[in-house]
């Protein structure tokens, strides 16, 4: 359990997370320590931070702390874990061939897909781009269903 | 009669090349009636998806900056130091104005040099021809001041022109205006010698061109300058060191020959700057008596100004890299100060960053971390108290079934907060619980 990064656990944290990254993707992971599927992201983000340190900062944000409910319903937290996209505090949507663009549901395959796309959702801020498209191929995208619609 | 396309479902409409007015339907997405693009100078159908295009932006801007260079080298020059017009150059004078699309002749222009170019670049038909040519291709609104001459701009140069004139009629012709020149020229030098030492150029400059008496400064000015010559050696390269960037009336290292070979000094003027390097003694008096001609035909003043520069800075110049004279040594210490004090300090402790200059200014909130790190910065320096946000600061987020901009989302899901917390308090009111009494107790206790 100590694998875990940096989790957030109020709304202000996220805030100031939110505020304080200039220049730089950050990545929020929204999840429940008692997944599996979101300890093995966790493991996944761990092995990677390092390595993306220079152009994003990855972050987790635990959803059972009421703080953060807020949140969780802005960002339309149902499934676990989604990770949401920020740069210079406006949100990156990624086009990964499912309804949902506005975040990343599940896990990842590998180390090298979280590379991949954190780089994509980079160079696409970095060129004003506020959506961008998935560079991974489909068999690598976890899927899931919307579970509301208009609702 | 167009061949209309049993399938509707097909975009493109295909055409004969034609410029049929009846053919403006709305269906297909190419409009068939053909117009003309000044910018890149072609006749398309595109109608306004037109501008838009890359091409065009960039035909657009090459257009527009040659367009402002000719009101920047010309117009603004002469918008700042009115001269008399001579017919003679009269016919080279034109400008032609691509907003309204006509030619501006100085044909009758009492004034002084491009009179009719400044006033109609001030009136209100030229500023509705830029409106309309900016709109038509696309230039961009808020850069439409810079091709115009605002309503101040033009009054202080009518000013300077009515001075002009008037102090041309008083003094007559050629000959006479040396009088008046006389007394400007021992009164800008004796307050000259007064305030040798003190920052007195702004007089000095603002003087000379009060008077716009300056163009005829001839004998005095090779007399004095060759008796200052001889007392001062280092002058020659001092030259240059005029304040003003306008330089020294046409001036060409060759001379004389080269100078009165120009007579567009429309041209000569701006250019002239930095291009004279000559030795000092050789070629001392042949220079002065360059500069004293010359200014029959631009401007006295920049001479003047320089001679006057040049008394006064003995020792190095521009060239030589020394402190320009209206910074004494102490000034300039201060002054060093304060600029390590001011920026200097926000912009050394973002050395790190000094990258941010590089960074795309096009990147997604770009403006926002802007203001972000200086906020931060100003933070550490314990300047500016931090203000929290509070708990209801969202960030820029678009929503999944969001249909309309982000603020919208963000709104909506505010709205959608506020009822959600009403709910919740409502709920919450009858909280109040009372002991559960059965209908068999309450029925006893009615009875009794």
């Amino acid at each position: 359990m100590n694998y875990l990064l940096t989790t957030l656990t109020k709304k202000q944290e996220v805030d100031s997370m939110i505020r304080d990254t200039i220049d730089k993707v950050l990545v929020l992971c929204f999840g429940r320590a008692s997944d599996s599927i979101f300890l093995q992201l966790d493991e996944i983000l761990y092995k990677s931070v390092r390595e993306v340190s220079k152009f994003a900062t990855v972050a987790l944000v635990d959803i059972d702390s009421d703080d953060v409910q807020v949140y969780v319903k802005y960002f339309d937290i149902t499934l676990i874990p989604s990770t949401v996209f920020f740069f210079n505090a406006h949100h990156m949507k990624m086009d990964c061939g499912s309804a949902d663009h506005t975040k990343w549901v599940g896990t990842f395959l590998r180390k090298q897909d979280f590379l991949d796309v954190v780089e994509a959702i980079y160079r696409g801020a970095m060129k004003g781009k506020l959506i961008v498209t998935c560079p991974l191929p489909p068999d690598r995208i976890p899927k899931f269903h919307l579970l509301y619609e208009d609702v | 009669m167009p061949i209309q396309n049993p399938n509707p479902n097909k975009k493109k409409k295909k055409h004969s090349n034609q410029d049929d007015d009846e053919d403006d339907t709305v269906q297909g997405k190419q409009r068939t009636q053909f117009e003309f693009c000044k910018a890149c100078r072609l006749n398309h159908n595109q109608g306004r998806r037109h501008i838009y295009f890359p091409n065009h932006k960039k035909a657009l801007s090459s257009f527009l900056s040659r367009f402002q260079s000719k009101l920047k080298n010309d117009v603004a020059f002469y918008l700042k130091k009115p001269m008399p017009l001579r017919p003679e150059h009269a016919a080279l004078n034109r400008l032609w104005c691509v907003f309204c699309d006509f030619d501006i002749l100085e044909s009758d222009s009492s004034f002084a040099c491009s009179g009719n170019a400044i006033a109609h670049l001030a009136s209100a038909e030229h500023l509705k021809g830029v409106k309309s040519f900016l709109w038509k291709y696309g230039g961009g609104m808020d850069r439409m001041d810079s091709f115009r001459i605002s309503e101040s701009d033009f009054t202080k140069w009518e000013k300077k022109c009515k001075l002009l004139k008037s102090e041309a009629a008083g003094g007559g012709s050629h000959g006479s205006l040396i009088g008046p020149l006389n007394d400007i020229h021992n009164e800008s030098k004796s307050e000259y010698v007064n305030s040798f030492d003190k920052n007195k150029l702004d007089c000095l400059t603002s003087d000379v061109k009060c008077s716009n008496s300056v163009v005829p400064l001839q004998d005095h000015t090779i007399e004095r300058s060759q008796i200052s010559h001889s007392k001062i050696c280092t002058v020659g390269p001092q030259i240059l060191h005029a304040g003003t960037g306008v330089g020294l009336g046409a001036r060409t290292p060759n001379g004389l020959p080269g100078f009165f070979g120009n007579q567009h000094y429309t041209h000569s003027v701006p250019k002239e700057g930095p291009a004279y390097s000559c030795p000092n003694d050789g070629k001392q008096v042949y220079s002065y008596e360059g500069i004293a001609i010359g200014d029959r035909h631009s401007q006295g003043t920049s001479s003047e100004e320089s001679r006057l520069q040049t008394q006064e800075n003995g020792g190095g110049n521009v060239h030589s890299g020394a402190p320009p004279p209206w910074f004494s040594a102490a000034e300039k210490i201060q002054l060093d100060n304060k600029l390590n004090q001011g920026l200097g300090d926000l912009v050394s402790s973002l050395g790190e960053q000094m990258k941010t200059s590089k960074l795309n200014p096009k990147r997604v909130g770009a403006a926002w971390a802007e203001r972000r790190k200086i906020e931060l910065e100003l933070e550490k320096r314990g300047e500016l108290v931090r203000h929290d946000f509070g708990a209801d600061w969202l960030p820029n987020f678009g929503r999944v079934w969001q249909s309309g901009s982000r603020k919208d989302s963000r709104k909506e899901f505010l709205g959608e907060n506020k009822t959600w917390r009403k709910v919740d308090s409502q709920i919450e009111k009858p909280s109040q619980f009372q002991p559960y009494i059965s209908k068999r107790m309450r029925t006893d206790n009615t009875a009794e």
